[in-house]
C-alpha cells in the first residue's frame, strides 16, 4: 500500500495528467448537449430540391423517403449535390414527373436510389396497396451518437494505457528503473503498483464519462462496471508492455500512436461491416478492444444478451496477457543476471 | 550569422534522425497508403438486397436483382438485419416482409424499391453532374483527412520531442548564454519540420491520388501544408517550452488527436452540420486542405490574412516563452 501512496504522490502535482483524465468526461457532457436531430438525419437518404420547383404532391412524396433540404436556386442545389461530404440526391421536376441529379461519386445504394427514383415515384400508387409486415427495429436511428459515446469511453480507458507507458518510460529516462531493480520489491509488487494507478485513473474517468452521457438503468450498472474494470485493466497492462519495449520517449509515442489507432479504429470497422454472428466477428475478438467496444455498444443501445461472452473474452485476454508479461519478464531478468 | 544558422540546422537534423522521427513518418506513410488502397477505396454501401418467396413462380418479368428463396424460414432469416427486404408472393397479392430500420423514411424507400423490382418498369437514369468517380472521391477524401491528421499531429509532436530532448540535455540553458538569436533557434526547427511535412504531403498525395491527379492538386496542397505545418510546429514549440515534461505533453497530444480533430472530421466529412464549428480554427484549416484535394477554390483572402496574423502571433508567443524559460534556467 505504501508503494501506491508514493506513486500517487508522484502524480499529485501533475495537473495536466489529472486534466487529461477529466477531458473524456467533459467530452461526454458535450455529446449530451448535441442535438439528436443532426444525428438521426445521418442515416436517412438526403434529398435536395429547389424552391417552388416540385408540385406539392412530389415534394410530399420525396419527404416520405428521406430528409429534404430546400435550395433557393438550381446552382445552390448543384453545389450541394457535388459537395463530397454528402451523398445528396437532387430532385427536380421534369414535365409531369421527377428527375434526379447525382454527382457520380455516391455509394451504390444512393446511386441506385437516384437512378430508380422517377420509377418509384410513378409507381407510388402500388405502394399504398401493398401489405407491409415489419418487425420492430433492432438498432435505433441514433447509432452515430452511440458510436461517439463509445469512442469517448474507449478513449477514456486508453488514458490508463498512455499514463502507464509514459510513467515507465519516464522512469527509464530518469534512471529510476535501475534503482527499482535493487529495491527490496518483487516484480509482482512493481507491476501491481504501476498498473493500479493507470487502472484507477482509467476506470474513474470511464465511469464518470458513462454517467455523463449514458442513460444507465439499475440492472445495467453491474455489467457496465465489470466491463469497464476488465477493459481498463487490459489497457493499463498494454501500457506496461509499451513501457517495457520502448527505448525512448519518441519510440513510446510511436507505439502509443499505433496502438491507439489499432485499439479504436478496427472495432468500429468490424462493428459496422461484419455481421454479428459471422466467423469474422469471432476472429475480431483476438483484439482485446473489440469485446469492450461491442459490449459498450450493446449496453448503450440497451441490449444485454451477449454480455457474458464479452466478459469471458475480456477475462481471457486479462489472464493471458498478464501471464505472458510475467513469463517474459522473468525470462529477460534471468538473461541479464 | 549564416554559419551559425547552418550549424543549428545541422544539429536539429541530427536530432531528428536520432529520435527516429523520420522512421515515424515513413511508417505512417506506409500504414496510411496500405489502408487507403486495400480498405478505404473498396468500401461501399450496397443497395438493399431483395429476397422473393414465390415457389409457384407466379410473378413474371422480375428483375435480375431479386434473389429467390425456397421457404418462409429462409425469407425470415435473410430479412432479419433491418436492411434486406423480403417479398412473400405466396398469397393473392405480394406482401413485404422486413425488419424495420428505425427510420420510417428509409423503410418507405426499401418497400418502394423492392416493389419496383417486381415490374419491368423503366426509369430515366439520373443526370450526373460531378467530376469524380466514387473511387477518386474516396481517394481525395481520405488523403485530405490523413494529411491533415498527420500534419497536425506530427508537426506538433516531432518538434516537441526534439525540444524536450534538448531541454533534458540542458541545450536551452546553453543557448541562453550563446550569441545566437532566439529567432534563429526557432527558425531552424521550423524549417526542418516544414521540409519533412512537405515531403510527406508530396508522397502521400502522389501515392494515393496517382501521378496525374496528384500533380494537378499538388501546388494547392503544398501551400496549405506550409500554413498548417508552421502553425502546428509553433504551437508544438510553445507547448514543449511551456510544459515541464514529455509525459504531460504526450497526454495533451492524445487528447488533441482525438477530441479536437473528431468534430472537425464529423462536420467536414459527413452531412452533420453544427454552426458552432465555424468558431473551431482547425475546421477552417481542414477545409482548406480538403478543398485543395478536391481542386475546389481554397479560402478567401481573409482566410490567408488570419493565417499569417496567427503565425506571427504564435511566433511572438513562442519567442517570448523561450526567453522566459531561458531566464528561468539562468
Amino acid at each position: 500500500m505504501r508503494g501506491i501512496y508514493h506513486q500517487l504522490k508522484n502524480i499529485r502535482r501533475d495537473k495536466m495528467c489529472i486534466l487529461s483524465f477529466l477531458l473524456p468526461v467533459i467530452v461526454g457532457l458535450a455529446i449530451n448537449l448535441l442535438s439528436d436531430v443532426s444525428f438521426s438525419t445521418l442515416g436517412e437518404t438526403a434529398f435536395g430540391i429547389v424552391q417552388n420547383d416540385l408540385t406539392e404532391e412530389m415534394a410530399d412524396w420525396v419527404e416520405q423517403n428521406g430528409s429534404v433540404t430546400v435550395y433557393e436556386d438550381m446552382e445552390g442545389l448543384q453545389m450541394a449535390v457535388i459537395d463530397p461530404a454528402t451523398q445528396m440526391i437532387g430532385v427536380v421536376r421534369d414535365s409531369g414527373t421527377i428527375k434526379s441529379i447525382l454527382s457520380g461519386d455516391e455509394f451504390q445504394l444512393y446511386k441506385t436510389i437516384g437512378d430508380k427514383l422517377p420509377q418509384l415515384f410513378e409507381e407510388r400508387e402500388a405502394m399504398r396497396l401493398v401489405a407491409v409486415e415489419a418487425r420492430p427495429a433492432q438498432s435505433d436511428s441514433l447509432w452515430p451518437k452511440s458510436l461517439l459515446i463509445v469512442i469517448t469511453m474507449v478513449t477514456a480507458m486508453f488514458m490508463g494505457c498512455t499514463f502507464n507507458a509514459m510513467s515507465i518510460i519516464g522512469e527509464k529516462e530518469d534512471g529510476i528503473s535501475f534503482i527499482n531493480e535493487i529495491l527490496p520489491m518483487t516484480q509482482q509488487e512493481y507491476v501491481f503498483q504501476k498498473i493500479s494507478l493507470g487502472l484507477v485513473g482509467g476506470i474513474l474517468s470511464t465511469i464518470a464519462t458513462a454517467f455523463a452521457c449514458m442513460k444507465i438503468e439499475i440492472e445495467q450498472l453491474f455489467p457496465l462496471l465489470l466491463l469497464i474494470v476488465l477493459s481498463a485493466f487490459i489497457s493499463a497492462l498494454i501500457g506496461m508492455y509499451i513501457g517495457r519495449f520502448s527505448s525512448g520517449l519518441m519510440a513510446g509515442i510511436v507505439y502509443i500512436k499505433m496502438i491507439m489507432i489499432l485499439f479504436i479504429a478496427p472495432p468500429i470497422l468490424f462493428y459496422l461491416m461484419i455481421p454479428a454472428d459471422s466467423i469474422g466477428r469471432i476472429l475480431s475478438y483476438l483484439l482485446p478492444s473489440s469485446a469492450a467496444f461491442y459490449g459498450l455498444m450493446d449496453l448503450v443501445n440497451g441490449r444485454g444478451q451477449n454480455i457474458s461472452s464479452y466478459f469471458a473474452v475480456l477475462l481471457i485476454h486479462c489472464v493471458v496477457w498478464m501471464l505472458f508479461y510475467f513469463i517474459t519478464s522473468s525470462g529477460s531478468k534471468n538473461s541479464t543476471e | 550569422m549564416g554559419y551559425s544558422f547552418f550549424s543549428l540546422l545541422k544539429k536539429d537534423f541530427t536530432m531528428m534522425l536520432s529520435s527516429k522521427f523520420l522512421l515515424l513518418i515513413v511508417g505512417s506513410l506506409i500504414l496510411y497508403s496500405l489502408y487507403i488502397n486495400l480498405v478505404y477505396v473498396r468500401t461501399d454501401q450496397a443497395i438493399y438486397p431483395v429476397y422473393l418467396l414465390d415457389p409457384a413462380e407466379s410473378i413474371e418479368n422480375i428483375s435480375g436483382q431479386i434473389i429467390r428463396v425456397d421457404n418462409m424460414e429462409e425469407l425470415q432469416s435473410h430479412t432479419s438485419d433491418g436492411y434486406a427486404v423480403g417479398i412473400d408472393a405466396t398469397g393473392a397479392a405480394p406482401k413485404i416482409i422486413m425488419t424495420a430500420s428505425g427510420l420510417d423514411s428509409t423503410d418507405h424507400t426499401r418497400t418502394a424499391y423492392a416493389l419496383s423490382l417486381l415490374s419491368p418498369g423503366q426509369s430515366t437514369p439520373a443526370e450526373v453532374i460531378g467530376q469524380n468517380s466514387k473511387e477518386m472521391k474516396s481517394r481525395r477524401e481520405i488523403t485530405s483527412e490523413f494529411l491533415f491528421f498527420e500534419l497536425a499531429a506530427v508537426g506538433f509532436l516531432g518538434l516537441a520531442s526534439t525540444l524536450f530532448e534538448e531541454k533534458y540535455m540542458g541545450v536551452i540553458r546553453i543557448h541562453g548564454v550563446m550569441p545566437i538569436s532566439k529567432s534563429l533557434f526557432i527558425f531552424s526547427k521550423l524549417i526542418l519540420f516544414l521540409l519533412a511535412d512537405l515531403v510527406f504531403a508530396f508522397l502521400l498525395t502522389v501515392i494515393n491520388l496517382g501521378l496525374e491527379a496528384g500533380f494537378s492538386v499538388l501546388p494547392a496542397i503544398l501551400v496549405q501544408t506550409v500554413i498548417l505545418s508552421i502553425i502546428m510546429a509553433l504551437v508544438g514549440f510553445f507547448c514543449a517550452v511551456w510544459l515541464p515534461d514529455f509525459k504531460q505533453f504526450s497526454l495533451l497530444y492524445i487528447v488533441f488527436a482525438i477530441f479536437i480533430t473528431t468534430p472537425v472530421f464529423l462536420v467536414g466529412q459527413t452531412s452533420i452540420t453544427w454552426n458552432w464549428i465555424n468558431y473551431h480554427p482547425m475546421y477552417h484549416l481542414f477545409m482548406a486542405i480538403k478543398n485543395a484535394c478536391f481542386e475546389m477554390p481554397v479560402g478567401e483572402p481573409v482566410y490567408y490574412i488570419i493565417c499569417v496574423v496567427s503565425i506571427v502571433v504564435l511566433f511572438l508567443v513562442a519567442h517570448k516563452t523561450l526567453t522566459r524559460e531561458m531566464a528561468k534556467e539562468g
